[in-house]
């Protein structure tokens, strides 16, 4: 038991007055998560982030709804705004419907807040049932117990989705104030989306606690792109939590700025022959922040193919952290499984931990990881000056080209350029004290 | 998959069979089984040690009571009853020590003969100094007057407590500290003999020396202590074979090595591991719970680990660097073989501290049979740590469908001059190599030795010309003389 | 030296050959020709021995043996030897490791005494120089890093080496420069004897101009459609082999 763990969910979690195959899973993960209690540095999978240590120390309670305008501050908005969507918008971890657009979905998409489709008596059980790895089993059992609204996307078979879904999720107030939502995106065999997530905060010093269960049926292919763009007082943690079926594809891109601390979690687990993931992330930090990046693999069955790439610029006092393990089950032949972090240090005080594991278990098969941490190419950043570059535009243009890796990746056009230019503003952003 | 099988079997003839399985039948001394201050006591009493000694194996001993057995590396097996092994065990001759080696219980040089160490004239042949360690005690020093004419000292541990107290009371736990880590610190309290070097300012040993370790009694522990000097722009080349007995019960290995390297110096140590690994169902085998950790002290130091490591049940090993002075270097290469029911949680540990230092890191792990390989290694660069490098490779060979292996890196850098670089893979063996070796003749057994031999080369290439013959017979290769 | 009757072969279940029938006498060079997926490659692993290639129906007697009974090192120890097309490479073992371990695995099978390592060292000096294989070549992990010119020379060098009773030589002209393809053929024909046979599989015509062959086979979707001298080889160059293989379906 943990006494922490015990006063935060007397403090935060849900009531349990709901749907009864609901209430069930909310009591026994309040039961897991007290005796569990926040992650802390001796828990080997959070050895790099000790959440036990960010969560100290603070009366945590639940955020109030935000029924005002939302006034996002210049360079913090939308980036996906221009791009014609589905798109649901929650504010504080409210859903707001005068914010959103869900008018003229076609036949056979849902597309709604979680609130709304538990009213309606819809069953989630075997989303709130995955909890993942242990590596992230306590944090989809804080959100279980704690998740009070969140996005229920579903496309039924065969359907593919023209336009793109937007999930957008502001924070404007702060205070010691927590927001637990939880996602369930379901699609039925043979369907295929695009997903924009942009998590935009400026509220000081929150919590927020997103877990994403996904659900790809056969064929389906889900394309996920994402902004975490935090409050840097704010504690953030993204949990995805995955299962892919035969020939199923799911591609992940994030760019990831924000927090003082936070954890980007995704758990890929492969349930069908010939199914790809692959999950690539861009974070760029400054001052203090924080930023964990953890993916784990789990090729439990035969033939499929993934991939992990993560890319970090890391400037001032910031840390970053990549967690990456590949597991392939006994008999998962042919999987072929990649992951690479590479690491920049702008600074004589940040500092890197990388920690890719491979656990294999079949012999025919393909694994490779490899990680770099080291400072910009002098030798590129010579060549460029010589040209006439000037130092500043050349180490940008060496840093923007680091991360192209991840950023031109994104398949949709213009989340790309936008995803691109909130890195490109990121630069320019003068830093305290500089002269 | 028949060509699988095969090759499992063909790995299973070239790894399996275990040469070194025979036990000897001498007379012994063992201290009353179990363990407790008393045994220490025992231990020390029986060594004439000098107080201060026996009370940092007191110290040790009542700090491990409070330490708990570590759970975190890939590795399972029964709970070990501390209380149910022997701690000392000596040939009884030890009460009159042989003076020389004439006087050696022929028996125990008929035992190393057995193991292909002949402690006289093949070793003298090669100009190799030899300490010979059965059970727990040193048995045999070669060439000690060679050495001591350019002031190097190669003798056993108890020895060095006898004639050279303060080097090995300024030395003793400076290195890997007491309470370091459960295994340790239990061996700090109960260590019995092992071999101790010393070589002076500037000397380069004039041959390499050579521990060859063996466990012959039952029910025994083995606890060996090993302590190396390495003073200001000297340098010694440090080999270390182990083998053991053919039994049905588990045994347990607990050894301390440490290592210390001043300015300008170097070490260059390599062990080929070959303690008996248990049969294909996992009956017996030795328990080898091994700290290792060299320090390199002074700037320019330089300290190289090799290892290969084909025996044992369990084991539990991370020869590690800590390059402290300026420009200092460390490597490790290691070859681990598994194969039946072995398993393998090895790797090093580099730790950055001086300025300009570097460290090269290249495993290759084989799993056969149902065994279990796990790559376990940590890279760490602190603040002051300017310019740092590091290079890792890992790469595991899977033979067969039922074994597994496994990759643990930790990497970790606070300094933004650092370079640091780590790959690893994991791949089978390769079909089409294995048909092209086959169509020029080679049946599977020398195709699967030819190929894993070259999968290993980088690390072979490391050992000194002795050692790598024998390691090469280990991983199932018969190059039978070297050619080009 | 070699017959082969009615052999029908499939590779994971997919017929390739489907009825080819040989006969070659001591001695002799015979030249197989063909478009590409014709199955060429197909016969020569066969031949070889090669785990997933099936014999589905036919045979092949070898020096008046059933070769389908060997190994494929009892094949190679009783003298047949393949020249890859690709040439696999193996890292961390030196070409020079490489090749002594095969010649004193051959020997050590046909019960005849290992060679020492200077006897070996000057044998393969001698031969290497008449390839104009440096020594350096020698030293390197085998076919790692090779150009297409050195595969195939450190291939024909294995052959001198080895000196075997059938040679199956596979597009061996394939990826060499003019100069690369006399080099080789040069080392081929210094191995022409009254007790060798040797079978070239090739698809162009240029490589028979160099290596002349006894006989000439046109090998199209898995059966001979044609024998004839080496005039034929030259035909196939002006025709093509469009006509040959249409008339054949």
């Amino acid at each position: 038991m943990s006494d922490q763990a015990l006063t935060y969910l007397d403090a935060n979690s849900v009531a349990t007055e709901g749907p009864a195959w609901l209430d069930v899973r909310r009591k026994a993960a309040h039961a897991s998560f007290a005796d569990a209690g926040f992650p802390h540095r001796r828990v080997e999978a959070w050895r790099y982030t000790d959440l036990s240590r960010l969560m100290a120390k603070t009366d945590w309670h639940p955020a109030a709804p935000h029924d005002g305008a939302v006034l996002v501050p210049e360079g913090r908005s939308n980036p996906f705004s221009s791009i014609a969507s589905h798109k649901l918008v929650f504010v504080n971890g409210f859903f707001r419907q005068d914010l959103s657009e869900l008018d003229g979905l076609p036949e056979g998409v849902e597309i709604l807040p979680l609130e709304t489709a538990l009213e309606r008596g819809t069953k989630f059980e075997s989303a709130f049932d995955a909890n993942g790895p242990e590596a992230m089993a306590p944090i989809a059992a804080l959100n279980t117990a704690c998740a009070r609204d969140g996005a229920v996307i579903r496309l039924n078979e065969g359907i593919t989705l023209e336009q793109p879904v937007q999930l957008i999720h502001y924070t404007p107030d702060g205070g010691a104030t927590v927001a637990h939502t939880r996602n369930v995106i379901e699609l039925g065999s043979g369907a295929s989306m695009t997903l924009l997530e942009a998590q935009i905060g400026w509220g000081g010093a929150y919590l927020v606690d997103r877990v994403t269960n996904l659900n790809l049926g056969e064929r389906a292919s889900l394309t996920h792109v994402r902004l975490e763009d935090e409050d840097t007082d704010a504690v953030h943690l993204s949990t995805v939590l995955g299962d892919v079926a035969s020939n199923a594809s799911y591609k992940a891109n994030t760019l990831a700025l924000g927090g003082r601390a936070g954890r980007l979690q995704s758990a890929l687990h492969f349930t069908g022959e010939g199914a790809h993931a692959e999950s690539n992330t861009a974070y760029l930090l400054r001052e203090t922040q924080h930023l964990d990046s953890t993916i784990v693999v789990d090729h439990a069955v035969p033939g499929c193919t993934s991939g992990a790439l993560a890319k970090g610029v890391l400037d001032d006092e910031a840390i970053g952290v990549f967690q990456g393990k590949v597991i392939v089950a006994p008999h998962a032949q042919k999987s072929d499984a990649k992951q690479m972090s590479n690491a920049l240090l702008l600074s004589r005080d940040a500092a890197m931990n990388a920690k890719p594991e491979l656990e294999i278990y079949a012999d025919d098969v393909q694994c490779a990881h490899g990680s770099t941490i080291g400072e910009l190419d002098g030798d590129a950043l010579f060549y460029l000056r010589s040209r006439g570059i000037e130092e500043q535009t050349a180490r940008q243009m060496l840093i923007s080209a680091f991360l192209g890796d991840v950023l031109e990746q994104i398949s949709h056009e213009v989340a790309r350029d936008a995803l691109t230019e909130r890195a490109t503003q990121w630069f320019e952003v003068k830093k305290e004290g500089e002269v | 998959m028949v060509a699988t099988r095969e090759t499992v079997e063909a790995v299973d003839e070239a790894v399996g069979k275990y040469k070194y399985g025979f036990s000897t039948d001498i007379e012994s001394e063992k201290a009353p089984k179990g363990l407790s201050e008393d045994t220490v006591r025992f231990i020390s009493a029986k060594k004439n040690e000098p107080e201060w000694l026996l009370e940092w194996r007191l110290d040790a001993f009542r700090r491990w009571l409070n330490m708990e057995e570590p759970d975190w590396a890939k590795v399972n097996y029964p709970k070990i009853d501390y209380q149910d092994a022997y701690y000392y065990s000596a040939p009884k001759s030890d009460d009159d020590r042989p003076k020389s080696l004439d006087e050696i219980d022929p028996k125990i040089l008929e035992t190393y003969d057995k193991l292909g160490i002949p402690l006289v004239e093949q070793m003298a042949l090669a100009g190799i100094a030899v300490d010979a360690v059965f059970d727990s005690v040193s048995v045999a020093t070669t060439f000690k007057e060679r050495l001591a004419e350019a002031g190097v000292i190669f003798c056993s541990f108890s020895e060095a407590v006898q004639d050279h107290p303060e080097l090995v009371r300024q030395y003793l736990g400076t290195v890997v500290p007491v309470t370091d880590n459960y295994f340790a610190t239990l061996n700090s309290a109960v260590f019995s003999d092992g071999s101790f070097v010393y070589v002076p300012k500037g000397v380069r040993c004039p041959m390499e020396l050579s521990t060859y370790f063996r466990i012959n009694e039952a029910d025994t522990g083995q606890f060996e202590r090993t302590l190396i000097i390495v003073e200001d722009g000297a340098y010694v080349s440090y080999l270390e074979g182990c083998t053991a007995p053919m039994r049905d019960e588990h045994q347990l290995h607990a050894a301390v090595v440490e290592l210390v390297c001043l300015e300008d110096a170097e070490i260059k140590y390599s062990t080929v591991q070959n303690w008996y690994p248990g049969d294909e169902d996992g009956n017996g085998g030795i328990y080898n719970f091994v700290t290792k950790r060299g320090d390199c002290r002074g700037d320019n130091s330089k300290i190289s680990w090799t290892q290969v490591e084909t025996g044992s049940a369990v084991t539990w090993k991370y020869p590690s660097c800590v390059l402290r002075g300026d420009n200092s270097v460390g490597e490790f290469y290691s070859i681990a073989i598994s194969n039946n029911l072995q398993q393998v949680d090895s790797g090093t540990k580099m730790i950055h501290l001086g300025k300009n230092t570097s460290s090269r890191i290249i495993s290759k792990g084989i799993s056969a049979g149902r065994s279990s390989s796990t790559y376990r290694g940590l890279v760490s660069v602190h603040k002051k740590a300017e310019d740092a490098r590091n290079f890792t490779q890992c790469d595991s060979l899977l033979i067969g469908d039922r074994c597994s292996a496994h990759t643990v890196p930790y990497i970790e850098s606070k300094n933004p001059s650092a370079i640091l670089e780590h790959e690893a893979t994991t791949s089978k063996l390769s079909e089409d190599q294995l048909f092209y070796c086959r169509q020029r003749g080679l049946d599977e057994e020398e195709a699967v030795a030819l190929l894993v031999n070259g999968f290993c080369r980088d690390v072979l290439q490391q050992l000194p010309m002795e050692f790598a013959v024998e390691a090469q017979k280990l991983v199932g290769i018969s190059l039978e003389g070297s050619v080009g | 030296m070699l017959e082969i009757k009615d052999l029908h072969a499939s590779v994971d279940g997919t017929p390739i050959l489907k009825g080819i029938s040989l006969t070659i006498g001591d001695g002799e060079i015979h030249a197989i020709m063909g478009p590409n997926g014709s199955g060429k490659s197909t016969l020569s692993n066969v031949l070889a021995g090669r785990e997933n290639y099936m014999i589905t129906k036919g045979s092949i007697i070898y020096k008046g043996k059933d070769l389908t009974e060997l190994s494929i090192e009892e094949r190679a120890s009783a003298g047949i030897f393949l020249a890859f097309q690709y040439p696999t490479e193996i890292p961390g073992v030196t070409t020079m490791t490489f090749l002594k371990t095969a010649v004193n695995a051959q020997r050590k099978a046909r019960g005849e005494d290992e060679l020492d390592a200077v006897k070996f060292l000057k044998l393969v000096r001698e031969k290497a120089k008449e390839l104009k294989v440096e020594e350096d070549m020698l030293k390197r992990p085998l076919n790692v890093g090779f150009s297409g010119g050195e595969k195939k020379r450190a291939e024909t060098l294995q052959m001198s080496l080895l000196q075997p009773s059938l040679a199956v030589l596979d597009e061996t002209d394939s990826g060499l420069d003019i100069d690369a393809l006399k080099i080789v053929a040069d080392g081929v024909n210094r191995m022409r004897a009254p007790d060798r046979s040797m079978i070239v599989i090739t698809h162009y015509q240029r490589l028979l101009d160099y290596i002349v062959p006894d006989h000439v086979h046109v090998l199209a979707k898995g059966k001979i459609i044609r024998s004839g001298g080496k005039a034929l080889a030259a035909e196939l160059e002006a025709s093509g082999y469009t006509d040959l293989t249409e008339s054949a379906a």
